[in-house]
């Protein structure tokens, strides 16, 4: 077939099959939209942290860093005079509150006449703010704001904005506002000593940054001085931060990359099926066209130009739309689509071309893939046979198609038990997608054994309805599989996030077993000694656990572990769902219980005596068991607190979970520690039910992104539904006709639609229940614990799959009445007389 | 008894298809319509079974007019006192012969054995009773068409419309199918109302009357 007359014949068909193609199209750009708007979500809050960690580290080659809790800052006489280095700026990094609000905020104390050697945009331009003058440089007071910073405090130079420090609330002035600190987030800079003394830093640091000289290899250098630095402090490349954030969020990013493209695929599969069902429609035209000398593969091109217009208008289309909604995502959830990884701060938006053409060329080559599939059965067609008959069936199924279901099935399972790959579940993925496809080619199968078993209704419309479904397996493959596809993936889902929710549900209630907690963000921890002491000898006080945290480095890559410093008992083991759950035998070694994801990220077990830095002392200690831990995906590891303090010295307290006196309520004792503390101002007070609440309400937000997802796919899988039934009905126009003939009424006609549309619902509901089934134990028990290391225990959504269900039955029903009407009006009567 | 008083249709003003047809059918008689293409006797048969509007006039069937303002009710009128043939046959591919002919009789509420028994006697009566399994498909057009005179007359209606039931048909199958549908309809008692281009067809009915230029009268 030559071009001229493709396209002719082509245009023919794009221009009498409007509707159900725009569906096409629209499904098509739905499913790039979506990985578009997600893929471009986090491009822009990765690349904005890159921009960040570099406008931070400006000409730094190498950063010493340790951890959250700080190293000694005799360290930087050590490292600074060494003859590699050209320039060293000391840093202490401070978590201030608001006093009143609350609210934090990044401070980083900073030797104003080394830290301009690294990074000049940490020295205000006197001549544009006006705020000059070298001696405030070294006004323990002046606060300098990055324009982010200025801008969410609203707060201006010479205004003054009040912190909790380590004494009790302190005045700081804001001094100018950086002007190049412009991609540095939020933050603000003050003198280093002042930052030490005012928040109880004293003698501590951060980081350090360092400029080598001209012709030091920067790692040959951190090898040479790794010897120097005491356990917990590391020496990597500069800005590793931007490393460290896209590794923590690379499974969430990828589980959603996959999800949106598990979306794109359900589109793709729509453009088989709307191609496939009109294949059936045109046989005769095929036919004609192979009895005029068109050959198999010319009949091919034809429709897989139909499919290159389809998906590359509906590809277009999609990443228009997955722009913008980037960019309504990007301003309303953030840059990690409400995870709560990154800072609540506004990503800039930026487009990654490369991987928007790619997902657009996946999306029209997708489209063509399914044109050539439809293109294999075209081939198959008895020309003689089709040139003779009105059959509007699609040709028959490929032959195997069960048994491929079944192979499939079988070699998805091995793939279970794949160890991550690079971190990311791909076995898991590559299980999912073989089980999808098993789903897929078991439709044909399952639909004639199921509906070989149905006993024919009494009913006359129902009966009819059986008799029409029964009649046309192929159409009915093709409408059934694209539900399959997107039930699939909202059952499995739905059975995850549930799974997931009763999980950390239950976890919560185990962990949160004080009545009320006192929390503080301040690095420098809230409370002293004093302050546990005076408020458990409050009357309306039974008893309280103090609770310290810090981010310890464990290697150079500068991956960190959560150190959670809290009394231990059973109560506190059992809440963590502690491997083994009893408390170990008191001894002279220091028990530990790690975080699954600590287990697996870090390769421990259960009685393993291994090395921890803590307060810059290389520790050893015994771990008791593996817990529970969904809050942090990095790792954790729990200490009994007395042990803690014994290593560290340290006395000091972030958090209060406290134990209420019988009969005294969480308002009164807030009350009453706010009297007995009134220099703690900013604290937040939570009693357990607000707890849980908040961090329900965080999972939630979380989710939010995955059920738009699963709205998606259904409005897909619908659209699907929808077109395919349109197509029939316009082929089923004479039939129609000789049933008005015979007494039906139109809305009787309408009725035996709707029947047909909830029988294949039904089928596609059935048979995506038990894939999606499937399906949701390989995201919990495969996909969930490589992603996330979250061990958790499946629940069934009984309600939610069974709403989605009647969903599904329901919208097949009204799809396939809505898109019949216009081939049962009045006029369609007539269409008894066409003899075409 | 059928009976068309002062029927009237027109596609637009100024383009009328047929004015003041008047026509009488009695039980048991078979009336054919001929005229050239486009004189509206398919206009007519549609307007006759309840399908169409009429401009003017009424169309009875057994004293009682049809009320075109209601849709649903014409279709009800249809399924008890309507059978029809069609020049396509039009028989639904997906039921079995027997499901086809037994088709108008679920609509009207007649189950199970008594529907099978019914539909298999009218089968037999239009010589098809060995094909009752067997899909429309595998049938000839002769044999489609006997089946669709089975379907039309298996409820007992009292009016029988066909609109050129030999149209497809070669001219030995049409012979057949007309004595089959004359023989049917004697025997069940409708009144029978055929439009066809066909000489062959139109002799074989009782009474033949001619649409042309919009009058219908009787056929020279």
């Amino acid at each position: 077939m030559n071009a001229p007359l493709a396209l002719l014949l082509m245009r023919g068909t794009l221009a009498a099959n409007g509707f159900r193609l725009a569906l096409t199209v629209v499904s098509i750009a739905l499913g790039v939209a979506l990985a578009g708007a997600v893929h471009t979500v986090h491009t822009s809050a990765l690349a904005e942290i890159e921009r960040a960690a570099h406008a931070l580290a400006g000409k730094a080659d190498v950063e010493i860093r340790g951890p959250r809790s700080g190293f000694d800052d005799a360290l930087f006489a050590a490292i600074a005079s060494r003859a590699e280095v050209a320039a060293a700026s000391p840093v202490v990094e401070i978590e201030a509150t608001q006093a009143g609000s609350g609210r934090a905020l990044r401070i980083l104390g900073i030797d104003a006449l080394r830290a301009i050697r690294l990074q000049p945009a940490f020295v205000v331009d006197a001549a544009r703010t006006g705020a000059g003058g070298a001696g405030r440089l070294f006004d323990e007071r002046a606060l300098w704001l990055s324009p982010a910073a200025a801008a969410r405090l609203v707060a201006r130079a010479g205004d003054t904005l009040v912190f909790n420090g380590a004494d009790g609330t302190l005045d700081l002035h804001v001094a100018g506002i950086l002007a190049g600190m412009q991609a540095g987030g939020e933050l603000g800079v003050m003198d280093i000593a002042a930052a030490q003394r005012l928040f109880g830093r004293l003698g501590l640091l951060s980081r350090i940054d360092l400029r080598l000289r001209p012709g030091f290899d920067d790692a040959h250098f951190r090898r040479a001085v790794a010897s120097l630095l005491p356990p917990g402090v590391v020496a990597s490349g500069a800005a590793s931060l931007s490393g460290r954030a896209a590794a923590i969020t690379r499974a969430y990013r990828v589980n959603l990359d996959a999800l949106a493209l598990v979306a794109l695929a359900t589109g793709a599969f729509l453009v088989f099926s709307t191609l496939a069902l009109q294949a059936a429609r045109r046989r005769q035209e095929f036919a004609l066209l192979r009895a005029l000398g068109v050959t198999r593969s010319g009949v091919a091109l034809l429709l897989a130009l139909e499919g290159a217009v389809i998906g590359a208008i509906g590809s277009a289309i999609g990443t228009v739309l997955g722009l913008s909604g980037s960019r309504f995502l990007l301003e309303r959830a953030g840059g990690d689509l409400g995870a709560g990884f990154f800072s609540a701060s506004q990503s800039p938006f930026t487009v990654d071309v490369p991987a928007l053409s790619f997902i657009a060329a996946l999306g029209t080559f997708m489209s063509i893939g399914g044109a050539l599939w439809v293109a294999r059965a075209v081939g198959r067609i008895e020309v003689a046979e089709a040139l003779r008959d009105r059959a509007v069936d699609l040709p028959d199924a490929a032959k195997g198609a069960g048994i491929l279901a079944v192979l499939l099935v079988i070699a998805g399972i091995p793939l279970l038990f794949v160890p991550p790959i690079a971190g990311l579940p791909l076995g898991g993925y590559g299980a999912i997608a073989a089980w999808l496809g098993a789903s897929v080619l078991a439709v044909g199968p399952l639909c004639r054994a199921i509906l070989a078993r149905v006993a024919p209704p009494a009913a006359p419309i129902a009966s009819l309805a059986l008799a029409q479904v029964r009649h046309l397996p192929g159409h009915l493959a093709a409408s059934v599989a694209g539900i399959v596809v997107s039930a699939s993936l909202c059952v499995a889902m739905a059975i995850m996030v549930f799974s997931f929710r009763v999980s950390l549900e239950d976890w919560l209630n185990g962990v949160v077993g004080a009545d009320l907690y006192v929390r503080s963000s301040s690095t420098a921890g809230a409370f002293s000694a004093r302050d546990l002491r005076i408020v458990e000898s409050l009357p309306e006080v039974a008893s309280l656990e103090a609770l310290r945290f810090d981010r310890i480095v464990l290697d150079p890559q500068g991956l960190e572990v959560t150190l959670i410093a809290r009394p231990v008992n059973a109560r506190i083991l059992d809440g963590f769902q502690s491997e083994p759950r009893a408390m170990p035998v008191a001894g002279e070694e220091i028990p530990v219980w790690i975080s699954e994801a600590a287990r697996d990220l870090r390769g421990w077990k259960a009685g393993d005596r291994i090395r921890l830095p803590i307060a810059g002392r290389d520790t050893p200690v015994l771990v008791a068991g593996v817990i529970r831990d969904y809050a942090r995906t990095w790792g954790a590891v729990l200490m009994p607190v007395e042990r803690y303090r014994a290593i560290s010295g340290d006395t000091r307290t972030d958090d209060l979970a406290i134990h209420l006196a019988p009969g005294v309520d969480a308002r009164r004792a807030e009350a009453a520690i706010q009297r007995a503390l009134p220099e703690a101002r900013g604290l937040a007070f939570e009693d357990a039910a607000d707890l849980r609440r908040r961090s329900l309400a965080i999972f939630d937000r979380s989710f939010a992104v995955t059920y738009a997802l699963e709205a998606i796919a259904i409005v897909i899988g619908m659209a699907g539904v929808t077109s395919s039934f349109a197509a029939l009905a316009w082929s089923r126009r004479r039939e129609f006709g000789v049933l008005r003939f015979l007494g039906l009424t139109r809305g009787e006609v309408l009725r035996l639609l709707a029947v047909e549309g909830a029988a294949t619902g039904a089928l596609g509901a059935a048979i995506g229940l038990v894939s999606g089934v499937a399906i949701s134990l390989v995201l919990v028990q495969v996909v969930n614990r490589q992603s996330f290391h979250w061990s958790l225990e499946v629940h069934w959504p009984f309600a939610a799959l069974a709403a989605l269900t009647v969903g599904v039955i329901s919208m097949c029903a009204i799809g396939a009445r809505v898109s019949g009407a216009f081939a049962v009006r009045k006029e369609a009567v007539l269409a008894v007389k066409d003899d075409a | 008894m059928l009976e068309v008083r002062g029927l009237g249709k027109s596609f637009g003003p100024g383009k009328p298809l047929f004015d003041a047809a008047d026509l009488g059918v009695a039980r048991g008689e078979w009336v054919a319509i001929v005229g050239e293409s486009g004189s509206g006797k398919s206009t007519l048969l549609n307007i006759v079974a309840g399908l169409d509007r009429p401009d003017r006039g009424q169309v009875l069937l057994d004293g009682k007019a049809l009320d075109f303002g209601d849709d649903d009710a014409l279709a009800l009128w249809r399924r008890r006192h309507v059978g029809f043939v069609f020049q396509a046959f039009h028989l639904l591919p997906y039921l079995s012969v027997r499901e086809n002919v037994a088709l108008p009789l679920a609509l009207i509420g007649v189950h199970g054995a008594e529907r099978e028994q019914r539909a298999q006697s009218a089968l037999q009566s239009v010589g098809l009773g060995e094909l009752g399994d067997r899909r429309p498909g595998s049938l000839s057009g002769g044999e489609m068409q006997r089946a669709a005179i089975a379907r039309a007359l298996v409820h007992g209606p009292s009016l029988v419309l066909a609109d050129e039931p030999t149209g497809n048909l070669d001219e030995s199958n049409a012979g057949a199918v007309l004595a089959c549908l004359g023989d049917a309809v004697k025997r069940a008692g409708a009144a029978a109302l055929m439009v066809t281009h066909s000489r062959l067809a139109a002799a074989a009915a009782d009474r033949v009357l001619r649409l042309a230029g919009g009058s219908l009268g009787p056929a020279p």
